[in-house]
């Protein structure tokens, strides 16, 4: 945008963050004591400059969440940007200091709800490597099937959602629908479809009904149609390609240096993935190929996710083929929950439930044990530092939330963009605002 | 604090890498469950960061995070946690613990090593108030930037310090609804902030020890 004569120079200061925000709060000022409307929500001039400051968010469409970016704009470019979190802020971490280590899985849920059950399983995962307990195998294999039905969930949304950002909105139907069918396998082995709480430490809650095989082949059988579906759409579809490619390029050194993990890692070359560097529930003993590419822009993200939801398939049906039969809890019960059937029928696992649940009593490590312990989760490493000072409760529980790290970069890439450039990468970055603020 | 003090030769490479120089700022070592943890003082953390990131290839800060240790028998009331790791082959992870005294809560910021330090040392800061010196934008991340206190310190209670009870509120008054300005309502960090109706309902909610 050329800046009309009346609205002065380029060479008029440059609003910096401060005075943008200066700017916001004297609007807000003005709005409380009722003099004028707030500026908040508007673009403001204020400077005549020729610069427009518009805040994208919280309450954006393409935000997916309560994210507000704040651009500085010269017509339809962005010259400056700003993010704002917090929004979602709900201290799970000083919750966390105030719940039993078992209480907290519920927590863990409503972190990143798209994908809970890999929250709850990276919860449980790191209390059982503070304890030093080891699962039983079928409840290593289970945990596995169900976590990477979950990553295709996740995976399959975020590509939906990208697609209807850019005006694709069939995409995101069709995800939908097919989605639903991982729904029905969540709903059915655990009653629940978004906040699962599926996991115990030290097992989880109970074995699956018997029909649960059928209903995962029959997931497997209907599902890959949907991936060539969506790539003959998107792929032929010429805005979608052109809106994504060369946008938001993260390059590799940028990627490690601003500790960016998952999908977006490795869509940009840096080959990462907790499941093979550090594996855990047995991810050695899968034949899986972990893609990569190297482009790192918008439709690299978009190609990553959908080679990963094949290999995620693969990973089902190896892990259905040898799915061992046996316990689903860790067998000491001082640690684990004894199975509701032998709570209610067996004086001594009521006695070892009781003993878990009391306030003051249940899942206590030793003292001064500190874990950080990592899995990954859809959005990239989901870790977990619990410090524990042998109460029933954890001393710190951190958590470090993929979505975090992958966002910090995120004002960076759209600077010298235009507007609509900064939907195609936020829907691409796949940011969920539960876990990005906790 | 129980911890296994491990052998020199043991499974630690980061250790076992560094000169006997800097293996004397070392201070103490622990490992739980395989994992590896070094500890050192304040002066020496910048130091270390430097060495174990352009000397021996940490290419990756996994996190930044920090523990209070309020009232217990511990060095210093704070312990900073960088978690670092190699990317490739060998994938090796540690953590380096920092002890930093409550006085003198400032850190020098390592994000000129990492950029992940950038958030990570933000929101350190918004939730103990730790200083990370040198670090370009240490706003508040997740709490509002005028927020009065720091919600991970151990003295700060789970239901908050009353801060909710500081916004504008407004009001039915007879058949308008007006805004009410918030009443001053004694709020600062640390142990003051509690009055003693405050105290009593945090300690009937409390779960018992």
């Amino acid at each position: 945008m050329t800046p009309s004569p009346d609205k002065g120079t380029r060479d008029a200061p440059v609003p910096t963050v401060k005075t943008l925000r200066t700017e916001l709060e004297k609007g807000l000022r003005a709005h409380r004591s009722g003099a004028r409307p707030a500026s908040v929500m508007e673009m403001s001039d204020s400077d005549g400059d020729g610069r427009l400051v518009m805040n994208f968010g919280p309450q954006h469409p393409a935000t997916h969440g309560t994210l507000r970016s704040i651009f500085t704009l010269e017509g339809e470019t962005i010259v400056e940007a700003d993010v704002e979190i917090g929004f979602l802020h709900t201290g799970f971490e000083k919750l966390g200091e105030n719940m039993t280590y078992q209480q907290w899985v519920t927590v863990s849920d409503r972190m990143n709800y798209l994908s809970a059950l890999n929250n709850n399983v990276g919860y449980s995962v790191a209390v059982e490597e503070l304890l030093g307990i080891e699962v039983p195998p079928r409840c290593k294999s289970l945990r596995v099937i169900m976590c990477e039905l979950s990553r295709i969930a996740d995976h399959i949304l975020c590509v939906g959602l990208q697609g209807m950002d850019l005006g694709a909105f069939s995409i995101m139907l069709w995800a939908f629908e097919k989605r639903e069918l991982i729904y029905d396998i969540f709903e059915a082995i655990c009653g629940a479809r978004l906040t699962t709480s599926w996991t115990r430490v030290g097992g989880i809650m109970r074995d699956v009904p018997e029909f649960f095989p059928d209903l995962v082949y029959s997931f497997l059988d209907e599902f890959p149609p949907l991936l060539t579906e969506i790539h003959t759409m998107l792929l032929n579809n010429r805005i979608f390609v052109d809106r994504v490619k060369d946008i938001g390029i993260v390059s590799e050194d940028q990627a490690r240096s601003w500790g960016i993990s998952g999908p977006i890692a490795r869509a940009s070359g840096l080959d990462v993935d907790v499941r093979r560097d550090h594996p855990y529930l047995g991810y050695e003993n899968y034949d899986f190929k972990i893609p990569v590419q190297t482009e790192g822009d918008s439709f690299a993200r978009y190609m990553q996710r959908m080679e990963e939801i094949e290999q995620s398939l693969e990973i089902i049906r190896q892990a259905m083929a040898t799915l061992p039969s046996g316990p689903v809890v860790h067998d000491d019960f001082k640690t684990s929950l004894p199975t509701k059937d032998a709570v209610h029928n067996d004086m001594e696992s009521l006695i070892h439930h009781f003993k878990l649940v009391m306030l003051g009593h249940g899942i206590k490590p030793e003292p001064g044990a500190c874990i950080y312990s990592a899995t990954e989760a859809p959005c990239g490493e989901l870790g977990f530092f619990i410090a524990s000072d042998g109460s029933d409760t954890a001393y710190r529980l951190r958590v470090r939330p993929p979505s975090l790290y992958n966002y910090a970069i995120f004002p960076r890439l759209v600077e010298g963009g235009m507007i609509s450039d900064a939907v195609a990468v936020l829907s691409s970055f796949h940011v969920i605002a539960g876990e990005l603020d906790r | 604090m129980e911890s296994t003090v491990v052998d020199m030769a043991a499974n630690d490479a980061a250790y076992d890498a560094l000169t006997p120089d800097l293996q004397s700022l070392v201070i103490d070592q622990t490992e739980h469950q395989g994992q590896v943890a070094l500890t050192c003082k304040t002066e020496h953390q910048r130091q270390l960061l430097e060495h174990f990131r352009n000397e021996q290839g940490y290419d990756y800060l996994v996190d930044v995070t920090a523990m209070d240790h309020l009232g217990m028998d511990r060095p210093e009331r704070f312990e900073v946690v960088y978690v670092l790791r190699r990317i490739g082959a060998s994938g090796h992870q540690f953590r380096l613990h920092v002890w930093l005294s409550e006085d003198q809560a400032v850190l020098p910021s390592v994000f000129d090593l990492w950029d992940s330090a950038r958030w990570g040392e933000r929101e350190t800061h918004d939730m103990f108030g730790i200083v990370f010196q040198g670090n370009p934008d240490l706003r508040r991340l997740l709490m509002p930037e005028d927020y009065p206190a720091f919600p991970l310190l151990k003295d700060y209670p789970l239901k908050g310090a009353g801060e909710r009870r500081q916004f504008t509120r407004v009001v039915p008054r007879g058949d308008q609804m007006v805004e009410e300005e918030p009443e001053d309502y004694p709020t600062s960090i640390g142990r003051g902030m509690h009055t003693p109706e405050y105290e009593e309902e945090v300690r009937r909610d409390s779960k018992p020890r």
